[in-house]
């Protein structure tokens, strides 16, 4: 009960109550939205208009669309009775909105200007889109966090190669939300998103996923382990937090140090490492080169793997101590 | 001439005569955002390119997400009208854009190439072709930057909604220096051999083979280590019917090349270690197949992974320059006989992974759904080992080998394969309900387990014995130790029998207790479990919780059993007047059992060798193994408070803005020493402007903040039976009390140091896009600026003395580093279907640190020419670049 002791007294409750207060303040604050009452689901009494007439209205909308890969299912090979209404397919029939254009609940949209309730757009999209990739999105970080699909895609137009993306690439999309991870990718030494080698989508599951982080994976290191099979093993002598967990030592993003490291060696290495022998000195800047006392293998350049090379384990006979 | 230690690239010339390109963003290659590795398909300057596109002049304002932020204009395409036709009925569009980049595109800077592969001359930037047909039948062509080392490709064809093929290739530089002296010939092989005029095993005076290899690294041209990662694959889709899809998918990736690496010598090591180049030849194959399944009530994911990794270099081999002496061994070998060591590589490995996704919805429940998934996977490496040493005839005083047991062969080992298995298990199950319209609750459990099932491995020579045994007889002997079901000599010859420190009695008939005998077999089990819920306060706002236990068991660790729980809180409103808000707060805490610094002592020699009792005896090698007031940091006790809030405002409806800050401090209470403190602070700001179509400015700006706090203790004296310490009389029964124990003799409170690392990062970008007429400028700018300063305290005469406290100061000089890019491209149509694009790129990179101080002109690194030295240090660390280049390049629609 020690936790929920903690959990009672200590600053969580400073802080929950402080997003209590904030919840309270802001929805007070929260004006009606621009956005006319909205659509009852499915825009009940509505009757499907066909794609034609939206079109005569909406030509600039049509020429983009044109080029979607929604487009290309919808008006070369529907597969069902649904694929074929197009563009009410996804925002619901439209004879309502003919008759009111500006009248909001007309119809689904997927714009903040529109209003339609996020909740409602999304189960437009999984209404075709559910299950597969998106097995996990109720209730992961993003739906929790109340994103709509149109936070990320842009449905009606070809931004992106694939995927249909709000903007040009992956990276960009997450980016918009996800600034952090955009610093550490502008660090020193970092994997190669910004060089368009790497996408975010190559780690993470946007849409749901079983692990934490959204990663595709069920661990951090089988996701790792995609790129780097290399470090798999398993080996003869392993190194326990090696196999544990990547991140143990490594930033997934980016990081000052070199190797994304978390913390420069050999300081890094001494945060678990007080052992017998070197392990336990207090190496400084004195043991640099030309820093004045009897310079140091332990720091200077790859400090610890000077010697211990094989860090993330050894299938040598000898490797014990990760040095053949 | 500078050398570069990677294979030529493939010439992707040829393939991009014929086709034509649009400069367009990367292509989605090959996996989902679901499994899989290749999600994108493009490199640094398929962005630059993008860029240039033109919005689309008739589309109407520009409208937000859901969040408030603006949605990029869409770029201006053609109606399809005016899309060409071939006689046979394909629709066809398609662009290239190539030329020619000049001044100092080809900068050689290991930073500068790190990723990224130009070069001056002709450049093919990027092409692309697509072709559809009114049935839905398509072939899409795209690729770029033909014949470098950052080329890519990709061919789709199918039809759509029905099937699809999709075949591509990519490859990706990763250059680590450009600065590294080889001594050796042979980078890049499983073979060093030293460069004429070094001796292997150096000369009868250690002071000329100083020279020598001092001469040799000043004199030796710096050349290159890198790797290039080249992967292709093909993947098939079916849409099999509304409901069910199938796919199946083969990549394989090839790497190859050169990575810094190191050896090093002598007892317990120490003694001249080196920098080599470790030789990259690895295959890996990935191999998929899966079904989706989705319809109504029901749907379902089943997925088979299979990992095929091989290193076609299985051993490193490399002469040394210097007289190492053979610490321990007696007359055999020679001095010189150590000319070479060997490492042994990575090993091949394969991995398979089996997954099984369902849920079911229950409408009439609560309106909720339970998804369940299991999953199944195995991780197995068996390669053959090797012998601890090259060189034979090692003999050992007190150590009798029998026929057949030199160390040098594999009868030397308990068993000659490395027979590694690690299983893995997931089991995770959420029900989802929704007592009421604005309420949903789910329960989370899932369980995940790696379970290493790899036998034991003893390291133990089975064929030798102790003296005065039977030399004629193989076999185990009377006189060997016992242990795990193995008789023999136990321990290793360290460093291809450069020190014998490793084998037990090897160097004296004292026994130690700090033998490694046996290896580490890890396995770790975690359950999760937990509910959520979600409120709907009003129409657009909600509020969440969530309670999660997270138990991890971990077998031949410090910790047998560490459990987290945690508390969040998150609120979300979206009609906060134009602006969405996003705040959470995450208390998270870990405990567990009890922290057994010594869990490991089945694995040393001290399993079996009773520490002694006479009064005087040193038992440290029994005594300690860690500072028992230390934690490590995956296991200590945790608090960890965890905010974030985050601000989409539509400060006018043709400017948004967003401002985000993410905090966590992580507390480690139970651990005095080791990491006692964390921290990782960030602060954003973004801004968008697109005031019309033809004009947009964006910039941004990110301040990151992180903090460790950790403390040690350097070891003082050993632990002695019968020695009067602070913490009593040392006996055996209490010596693996006092030893270890911050206060004793070996970890007095008097060497205590502490170290305190703050890491502050800002980067700044903006960019400008804007047309004039038929022109169009687009700029981007990005400036990163890195500082670590690490700060450390200590009692002079205690972890440092006197002298070399003079030196050692109270910090480390700050590392640092500035990157700055800036991107400028000018684009003229010359005709409806030609345009020119002008190209400026200015970047620049410093990077200071201190682990390579002034190494570049001391490769050597000695205090004693007669002696090995310190370090030799062949690579010179990152070094600062600054580029500008220009480039003309043609863009070509069909």
């Amino acid at each position: 009960m020690n936790s929920l002791r903690f959990f009672l007294d200590s600053r969580f409750g400073l802080v929950a109550g402080g997003i209590g207060a904030l919840a309270l303040v802001s929805t007070i604050l929260a004006r009606p939205q621009t956005a006319a009452p909205v659509a009852a689901p499915l825009n009940g009494g509505a009757e499907r208009i066909g794609e034609a007439v939206c079109i005569a209205c909406h030509a600039p909308q049509n020429k983009q669309f044109s080029h979607t890969q929604h487009a290309g299912v919808f008006r070369l090979n529907p597969k069902n009775e649904k694929e074929k209404l197009s563009c009410e397919a996804c925002h619901g029939p439209g004879s309502n909105h003919v008759k009111e254009p500006a009248n909001r609940g007309s119809l689904i949209g997927f714009t903040k200007e529109w209003g339609t309730p996020v909740a409602q757009q999304t189960a437009m999209c999984l209404a075709c889109h559910e299950g597969g990739e998106r097995m996990f999105w109720p209730g992961s970080p993003h739906a929790s966090n109340q994103l709509g699909c149109s936070d990320c895609h842009n449905p009606m137009a070809k931004i992106s190669a694939t995927g249909l993306l709000k903007k040009p690439t992956i990276n960009e999309t997450c980016y918009t939300c996800h600034q952090q991870q955009r610093a550490e990718f502008a660090k020193r030494s970092h994997m190669p998103v910004n060089e368009g080698k790497l996408s975010c989508v190559d780690c993470h599951n946007p849409h749901g996923s079983t692990s934490k982080a959204l990663l595709k994976n069920d661990s951090v290191n089988e996701t790792c382990y995609n790129c780097h099979a290399e470090k798999r093993g398993p080996f003869l002598w392993e190194h326990a937090p090696v196999r544990e967990n990547c991140l143990n030592c490594h930033a997934a993003h980016g990081s000052n140090h070199d190797k994304l490291l978390t913390v420069a060696r050999p300081f890094s290495c001494q945060q678990c490492h007080d052992n017998t022998n070197h392990q336990s000195s207090l190496y400084n800047a004195g043991q640099l080169v030309g820093g004045g006392a009897a310079p140091s293998t332990r720091i200077i350049g790859r400090s610890c793997q000077n010697c211990h090379s094989q860090i993330h384990g050894s299938n040598h006979p000898a490797g014990a101590r990760f040095q053949r | 001439m500078m050398k570069t230690h990677f294979l030529p690239p493939v010439s992707g010339l040829v393939l991009c005569a014929a086709v034509a390109l649009a400069a367009r963003a990367a292509a989605s290659p090959f996996a989902t955002s679901a499994s899989g590795v290749g999600t994108t398909l493009g490199n640094k300057e398929t962005a630059s390119a993008t860029a240039l596109q033109s919005a689309d002049p008739e589309w109407p304002d520009a409208k937000h997400t859901p969040t408030g932020q603006m949605f990029k204009l869409p770029f201006n395409v053609p109606k399809l009208e005016e899309i060409k036709k071939t006689a046979s009925g394909w629709d066809y569009s398609g662009q290239i854009e190539l030329g020619t980049i000049g001044a100092d595109a080809g900068e050689r800077n290991a930073q500068y190439r790190m990723y990224q592969d130009l070069d001056e001359g002709s450049y093919v930037n990027h092409f692309n072709l697509l072709l559809q047909k009114k049935d839905g039948a398509f072939v899409n062509v795209t690729g770029g930057a033909a014949g470098r080392r950052d080329q890519y490709y990709g061919l789709n064809f199918g039809r759509t909604n029905s099937w699809g093929v999709k075949v591509f290739f990519s490859e990706t530089p990763h250059v680590f220096t450009d600065t590294f002296k080889s001594l050796w010939s042979g980078i890049g092989t499983g073979n060093l051999v030293l460069l004429p005029g070094l001796t292997p095993g150096g000369t009868a005076t250690t002071a000329n083979d100083t020279a020598a290899v001092t001469a040799a690294a000043r004199g030796a041209t710096p050349s290159t280590l890198g790797l290039t990662r080249k992967r292709g694959g093909v993947r098939l889709d079916l849409t099999l019917s509304s409901a069910l899809k199938a796919y199946a998918s083969y990549a394989l990736e090839k790497r190859q090349g050169a990575r810094p690496f190191a050896a090093v010598w002598g007892n317990n090591g120490g003694t001249a270690p080196m920098e080599i180049a470790e030789p990259i030849d690895y295959d890996t194959q990935d191999i998929a197949a899966g079904v989706i399944y989705s319809s109504g009530l029901h749907a379902f994911n089943f997925r088979w992974n299979t990992s095929l990794f091989k290193n076609k270099i299985d051993t490193l081999t490399l002469q040394e320059p210097f007289r190492i002496a053979p610490q321990g061994f007696t007359t055999t070998p020679a001095a010189g006989a150590f000319t070479q060591g060997r490492m042994d590589l990575t090993p091949s490995n394969q991995a398979h992974n089996a997954r099984a996704e369902y849920t079911r919805k229950l409408p009439d429940f609560y309106k909720g759904f339970v998804t369940a998934v299991v999953s199944a996977g195995s991780m197995r490496q068996d390669d053959n080992l090797i012998p601890s040493t090259t060189v034979s005839g090692l003999t050992l005083p007190n150590v009798t080998i029998l026929p057949g047991g030199d160390w040098s062969t594999l009868s030397s080992l308990s068993r000659t394969s490395a027979k590694g298995v690690i299983d893995t298990r997931l089991a995770d199950l959420t029900v989802s309900l929704n007592p009421t319209p604005e309420l949903n609750v789910k329960a989370k459990a899932r369980y995940f387990e790696t379970d290493n099932n790899s036998d034991p491995y003893y390291a133990v020579n089975p064929n030798a014995v102790y003296v005065d045994a039977d030399a004629a007889t193989a076999g185990n002997q009377t006189r060997g130790i016992a242990y795990g079901g193995f008789t023999g000599v136990w321990g290793r010859p360290l460093n291809d029998g450069t020190g014998s420190g490793g084998v037990l009695f090897g160097t004296n008939p004292n026994p130690t207790g700090s033998i490694e005998i046996a290896n580490h077999i890890y396995s770790s089990k975690q359950y999760r479990f937990g509910p959520t819920a979600d409120y709907q306060l009003t129409k657009t706002s909600n509020l969440t919780g969530s309670a999660e236990r997270d138990v991890m068991q971990r077998t031949n660790r410090e910790r047998a059993r560490t459990w987290d729980d945690r508390y969040k809180l998150g609120y979300v409103n979206r009609g906060l007047f134009s602006s969405t808000l996003r705040a959470s707060y995450e208390f998270a805490q870990r405990r567990g059992s009890r922290y057994v610094t010594a869990y490991y002592e089945d694995t040393f020699s001290a399993a079996f060798i009773p520490m002694p009792t006479t009064a005087g005896t040193n038992v440290t090698t029994w005594a300690v193994r860690n500072n028992a007031g230390l934690r490590n940091y995956e296991l200590s006790d945790r608090n960890q408070h965890t905010a974030h809030l985050r601000l989409d405002t539509m400060v006018r409806p043709n400017l948004d803005a967003g401002i985000s800050v993410q905090m966590r401090e992580s507390r480690y209470p139970d651990a005095a020493f080791g990491l006692g403190k964390s921290s990782q602070d960030s602060a954003n700001l973004d801004l968008n402007y697109q005031p019309s179509p033809k004009l947009n400015v964006y910039g941004f700006y990110s301040y990151q903040q992180g903090r460790n706090r950790q403390a040690s203790i350097q070891q003082a004296n050993n632990v002695t039976i019968g020695a009067v310490t602070a913490l009593g009389v040392v006996t055996p029964e209490n010596a693996s009390i006092i030893g270890p124990t911050p206060g004793g003799p070996f970890y007095s409170l008097g060497n205590q140091w502490s170290a305190k690392h703050t890491d502050r990062n800002h980067v700044l970008g903006a960019g400008v896009k804007q047309e004039w007429g038929k022109a169009t400028l687009a700029i981007d700018y990005s400036y990163s600026l890195g500082r670590t300063r690490i700060t450390y305290d200590y009692g002079i005469g205690g972890a440092i003395n006197a002298a070399n406290a003079v030196f050692a100061g109270d910090r480390m000089p700050d590392l640092a580093a500035d990157i700055s890019y800036l991107d400028a491209s000018l684009r003229f149509p010359l005709t409806p279907r030609l345009a020119l694009r002008l190209v400026y790129r200015n970047q620049w990179e410093s990077i200071r640190d201190w682990h390579y101080n002034r190494v570049d002109t001391t490769p050597v690194i000695t205090a004693n020419v007669n002696n090995p030295p310190t370090l030799l240090m062949l690579d010179s660390g990152p070094q600062d670049y600054r580029v500008n280049w220009f480039g003309v390049m043609f863009q070509i629609k069909l």
